[in-house]
């Protein structure tokens, strides 16, 4: 079900596995790529989504807190599911309130919870059809297992399925918020 | 076995027919690249004067790492997830040979002259030396962790790999394939390409500079700041480009200072690079905007984009110059 991000079930899991070491990585980077057009304007929905200190707007997501706002460098700890839930930890690296669009990378994830390393991922806000948006969610990363012969849960199809159930939760999210305009 | 090289008729006579010939000196006429789409599983041949894509040619396995032999008329390309190495003739693009390595194929690098051709095993820290024309193994040269990137001396006379986890480049001369140097770089080198000036010039992911190696006396003769994610170095017209992959540009430096001059935005997620021969024409590919940039070195801009499979990378010498006349992929 699309709709059922795999950090919620990560909640889940117990005790937390040891974070693969961050440096190695899988052979092939993968890449995916989710677009919603959304009934409001761009101005409107970036002042929804263009902050990086607020993820509210994405249902996994329990709370954020981070350091140095819109800035470069920026970073926020997001918080999934419930108070004391699993973590991911992020960095800003590109941010434009011109073009409607912010750039950044985990920093810190246990691949039991999102199943990739070496994460970027793009936010852009464009116009759309009718005077709406069109929000594009672009993420390249490999998979969580770095060596050769992956178990399945941390190969590159685990990876794939994953961002794009965080990108189509978050953006059908957005979608129904928006439903009404 | 395990090494399973499979070897197809006509290499040979279409290897003699390009040897005769002589190259052609006219700009960017009979000049084309061979760019490797990881996500799509297929080779791009692009026509660098028309700017348009003649071939897609299907490559099991994500190919990234690629090297052109004219001397062998071949192509070659290295797909780590079926771990194998393919051999495709220029004239037809059609298969030679293909060998099955164990471990982690990555980065690949022809000795033209020699006859042979250099394979990262980014997952065991070695570099396999295969036969050019069989591609059946003829030994092991020992690297640091992660090898990734590889490059064989314009004289043939030493070859270079990265090692991305030893923050480490190996040298080893040639012929002998002796150990000659091992030199600390900066954090996570990936990439590798060698200047007109026959230094090294290694891109560390990790740090985001280059660092410009002596392969006489393995120093590190300077470290130059680029954008993030440096991976691939290209040079024309005493300059050097680094494709830098997450901020979207190009670096340029100067050779001769050894220092940053300007940066060209170019498509997301830049990678692989290099110059035409003659240096009239830098090419980048775009992993994620599934593009070609091509950047005139004079002015240091964009003046074309082609398009290609899902997830060009490109790793290693992609580009071709055909003797006059001479299409690749024609001859079927």
């Amino acid at each position: 079900m699309m709709f059922r991000i795999f950090a919620m079930f990560a909640l889940l899991l117990a005790p937390a596995i040891t974070t693969l070491d961050a440096q190695a990585h899988g052979p092939t980077r993968q890449k995916v790529t989710v677009t919603k057009e959304i009934a409001a304007p761009p101005a409107e929905v970036w002042a929804r989504v263009g902050n990086f200190q607020d993820m509210s707007w994405h249902p996994a997501v329990h709370s954020s807190t981070g350091e140095g706002d819109n800035a470069i460098d920026a970073t926020r700890v997001l918080t999934l599911g419930e108070a004391g839930g699993p973590t991911i930890s992020e960095i800003l690296y590109k941010f434009s309130d011109a073009k409607m669009s912010y750039s950044y990378r985990i920093t810190d994830v246990n691949v039991e919870v999102l199943p990739v390393t070496n994460y970027s991922s793009h936010l852009t806000v464009k116009p759309g059809a009718d005077g709406g948006s069109l929000v594009e969610w672009r993420g390249a990363f490999y998979r969580g297992y770095p060596n050769n012969d992956p178990p399945e849960h941390l190969n590159d199809e685990a990876a794939i399925k994953a961002v794009t159930g965080v990108y189509e939760a978050g953006l059908n999210a957005l979608q129904a918020s928006f439903a009404g305009n | 076995m395990r090494f399973k090289p499979v070897l197809q008729a006509t290499d040979l006579l279409v290897a003699a027919l390009y040897v005769c010939f002589p190259a052609s000196s006219v700009a960017l006429a009979g000049t084309y690249a061979f760019v490797t789409n990881q996500n799509s599983s297929d080779v791009s041949v692009l026509d660098l004067e028309s700017q348009t894509e003649i071939r897609r040619i299907p490559v099991p396995g994500k190919p990234a790492g690629v090297a052109v032999s004219p001397v062998h008329g071949s192509f070659y390309t290295v797909s780590p997830d079926s771990k194998t190495v393919h051999r495709f003739s220029l004239k037809t693009c059609e298969e030679i040979a293909h060998a099955l390595l164990p471990g982690g194929p990555t980065g690949i690098a022809v000795a033209h002259g020699l006859g042979k051709v250099f394979v990262a095993d980014w997952y065991n820290a070695r570099v396999f030396v295969l036969d050019a024309t069989t591609l059946s193994h003829v030994a092991d040269l020992a690297t640091g962790s992660a090898p990734a990137g590889v490059v064989v001396a314009p004289k043939e006379d030493w070859l270079a790999s990265a090692a991305r986890d030893a923050d480490q480049v190996s040298i080893f001369d040639l012929p002998s394939m002796n150990l000659r140097h091992r030199v600390t770089v900066g954090t996570r080198p990936f990439g590798i390409a060698i200047g007109p000036d026959e230094r090294l010039h290694v891109a560390n992911v990790g740090t985001h500079d280059i660092s410009v190696v002596d392969p006489d006396t393995g120093a590190v003769v300077a470290t130059v700041p680029v954008g993030k994610r440096p991976y691939g170095v290209g040079f024309a017209q005493g300059l050097a480009f680094s494709t830098d992959q997450y901020a979207d540009t190009i670096t340029v430096y100067s050779l001769e200072t050894l220092s940053q001059l300007t940066k060209i935005d170019v498509g997301e997620y830049p990678e692989g690079i290099e110059a035409t021969r003659d240096g009239s024409l830098v090419v980048s590919t775009n992993w994620f905007s599934n593009t070609v940039s091509l950047i005139d070195p004079a002015t240091q801009t964009v003046v074309g984009e082609i398009e290609t499979g899902d997830g060009p990378r490109a790793f290693g010498r992609f580009l071709y110059s055909a003797p006059e006349g001479l299409e690749p992929c024609r001859d079927r």
